[in-house]
């Protein structure tokens, strides 16, 4: 890939994504603040950016926080933006990226320079101890994000006033004091929930201790390429107990259970189970989408996930099919079995299904 | 051989011509398929097992000991099914402790125990080992000559360590291998091994992004030139053929593409009608491909 395509991909791709995601926070379909999702989602956005081009090979727990920290900042600043207006500028933002392009020679030294400097720092790191190596890490992401922001500038110029929060922003990070830290975000031992890691252990999926964070998952993971769905996180936030980030985030529940992440694994995590373990106690702890709801009702009601009806029936009779199929349908003592089972689960109290009158409440 | 036929729900509940062509084409290879009297939901994966582990293994552990007490091994046409029996059986075949206590609840609520006595099989695995792809081939009388995407699904060979059928699922060939003795044409295409986006509980959570995995999907098989799409799940099968359409209507394309679930293909190559198949009542016309057929 060239410098040129390269730096393409950086801004087009954050712009594009951010985008797509906005729409989507402000739909919250669980009781969790949109804000807040919007918040993490882009931060995580532009991590994954950055890297791509610089030293996330520092694998320290202390290192990796205050750069998740710092990046909330600019998300905030997004915030305001409306999400139909954002929507609309989407393709003047990929416009603006073409246009970018075409000033050849500008961009193009600039890119060499960025790489140049990129090729310097991921060959220190190796001989350099990691506290130099995280000295150097927020330079050089001032000095690709001042990239992207100029870009992202420009056009809020042309389109509305730029935000006050983006203005403080910019000062920022051209003042001496380079720092991006937010107190209030900082992680303490009153976060961690002990109990909630030990319930993957206790489970058997005490593979959850081996992953080494390195990101194979969320580089596999085909929700993550259009959701705030961060896998490594999540596996890393259940490893350090953080349960009420894991269980209340929306993200969580965008999963198809595909097992792209699990199969590539190098650690041979079993990163399904332990989604669906933090499931169990996300809807424990009442994060159920009423869609979800439904379908465990028509299981309580019926046997079935997808009960039979009327349409199915007949076409089943056209094609010599007995009319009901040989399940819980037929079998109305089969059906008691199943309720029975949701009862003694207590399955219709975690879904708020009442029996007696066969609904929902 | 004898086989416990578990329906699920989505295959007989919505599409029977699936249950049709799979009961006409085991009799013709002489396996009995028997009815699993009073079998329920798998239950579905993205709810139950995401819910509450211990509801689901029990509803699971129940359909198994229907199973069981027919002496006979499960036969499952949907990757969800086989993803949530196989994984419930090879839990409490590995976990005593976990064992006892869905036993514990099967006993206060049914007649029946988990005996951890059967395995749990995919329709595709048992034709591949245990027919055979020369014995299927011989109940053929038409040639398809379609091209087509074959789907894989994800709870059919993952997690590979777990279920075993293939030793990787980043470049299988079973599937590709069982669709061509019908004379098709398996087309390679981008993301072939990606999810359609239905699993796990997203397509009732969040439809949307469902459907954006569907697009990325049906994008990859129309720039491969496919005439249709086969798979061997029911829910895979429900999201290719309603949620195309939703795709179009989200979207603004024009996606056509039959589909067919692996034994409607079958079916068609035995020579029956589109109608036995029931392909007139899915919302995807399957004329396009049923016209090249018969060319």
């Amino acid at each position: 890939m060239s410098v040129l395509e390269r730096l393409k991909s950086l801004i087009s791709g954050t712009k594009e994504d951010l985008d797509k995601n906005i729409p989507k926070e402000t739909d919250p379909i669980e009781p969790v603040e949109p804000v807040s999702d919007a918040k993490q989602t882009s931060s995580e956005e532009e991590i994954e950016i950055e890297s791509d081009s610089e030293t996330d090979s520092v694998e320290e727990t202390s290192v990796e926080v205050p750069v998740e920290e710092e990046e909330i900042t600019p998300v905030e600043a997004e915030a305001p933006i409306e999400p139909k207006e954002a929507e609309e500028e989407t393709e003047e933002v990929e416009a603006e990226a073409e246009e970018v392009e075409e000033e050849t020679v500008e961009v193009e030294a600039e890119a060499e320079e960025a790489e140049a400097e990129e090729v310097s720092v991921e060959e220190d790191t190796e001989e350099v101890s990691a506290e130099e190596a995280v000295e150097e890490v927020p330079e050089e992401e001032v000095s690709l994000e001042e990239d992207e922001e100029l870009d992202e500038e420009d056009y809020l110029e042309e389109e509305e006033e730029e935000s006050l929060d983006e203005d403080d922003l910019e000062e920022n990070e051209e003042s001496d004091n380079m720092t991006l830290l937010n107190e209030n975000d900082i992680y303490s031992m009153d976060d961690i929930d002990a109990e909630f890691k030990q319930k993957f252990l206790d489970a058997g999926i005490e593979t959850v201790d081996h992953c080494f964070q390195c990101g194979t998952c969320g580089g596999t993971c085909p929700s993550g390429r259009r959701t705030p769905y961060r896998v490594r996180q999540i596996v890393r936030k259940c490893l350090l107990g953080l349960k009420d980030e894991v269980i209340s985030d929306p993200a969580l529940w965008m999963c198809t259970t595909c097992y792209t992440c699990q199969e590539r694994c190098p650690r041979s995590v079993k990163i399904v189970d332990i989604i669906k373990m933090a499931r169990n106690v996300a809807a424990h702890a009442g994060y159920m989408a009423p869609a979800h709801k439904a379908t465990g009702s028509f299981v309580v009601k019926t046997g079935h996930g997808v009960p039979i009806n009327d349409a199915t029936k007949a076409l089943r009779k056209e094609i010599g099919l007995d009319e009901v199929p040989p399940t819980t349908h037929a079998f109305p003592e089969a059906l008691e079995e199943v309720q029975k089972i949701c009862q003694a689960c207590e399955f219709d109290k975690l879904i708020g299904f009442n029996m007696e009158t066969g609904e929902l409440e | 051989m004898e086989i416990a036929y578990f329906l699920g729900c989505i295959m007989n509940n919505r599409y029977p011509g699936i249950e049709k062509a799979t009961r006409m084409l085991f009799d013709k290879l002489d396996i009995e398929l028997k009815d699993m009297e009073g079998a329920s939901c798998c239950p579905a994966p993205g709810v139950f097992g995401s819910f509450d582990q211990t509801t689901w293994a029990t509803i699971a552990a129940r359909n198994i000991a229907i199973a069981e007490e027919m002496g006979a091994d499960i036969m499952t046409e949907c990757n969800g099914c086989f993803g949530s029996l196989r994984e419930c059986n090879d839990l409490l075949l590995e976990n005593e402790a976990k064992k006892d206590e869905i036993n514990g609840i099967l006993a206060e609520t049914t007649d029946k125990q988990f005996k951890g006595e059967i395995k749990v099989r995919h329709f595709a695995e048992i034709l591949y080992n245990d027919v055979g792809l020369d014995k299927i081939a011989e109940n053929f009388t038409k040639n398809l000559n379609l091209n087509v995407a074959v789907h894989y699904g994800c709870h059919f060979l993952k997690p590979t360590a777990e279920v075993g059928i293939e030793e990787s699922a980043e470049n299988p060939t079973i599937l590709d291998e069982l669709v061509e003795i019908t004379g098709a044409k398996s087309v390679p295409y981008d993301n072939k091994m990606m999810c359609c986006g239905a699993g796990g509980g997203l397509r009732a959570r969040d439809i949307d992004v469902t459907l954006s995995f569907t697009k990325e999907k049906l994008d990859a098989m129309k720039a491969a030139g496919v005439d249709a799409i086969v798979n061997v799940c029911p829910f895979c099968h429900l999201q290719f053929d309603v949620g195309q359409k939703e795709v179009n209507e989200k979207y603004g394309t024009d996606f056509a593409f039959p589909v067919f679930h692996l034994a409607q293909l079958y079916g068609l190559a035995m020579g029956l009608e589109p109608e036995e198949l029931t392909l007139g009542a899915q919302v995807i016309d399957a004329t396009p491909a049923i016209e090249k057929i018969n060319q």
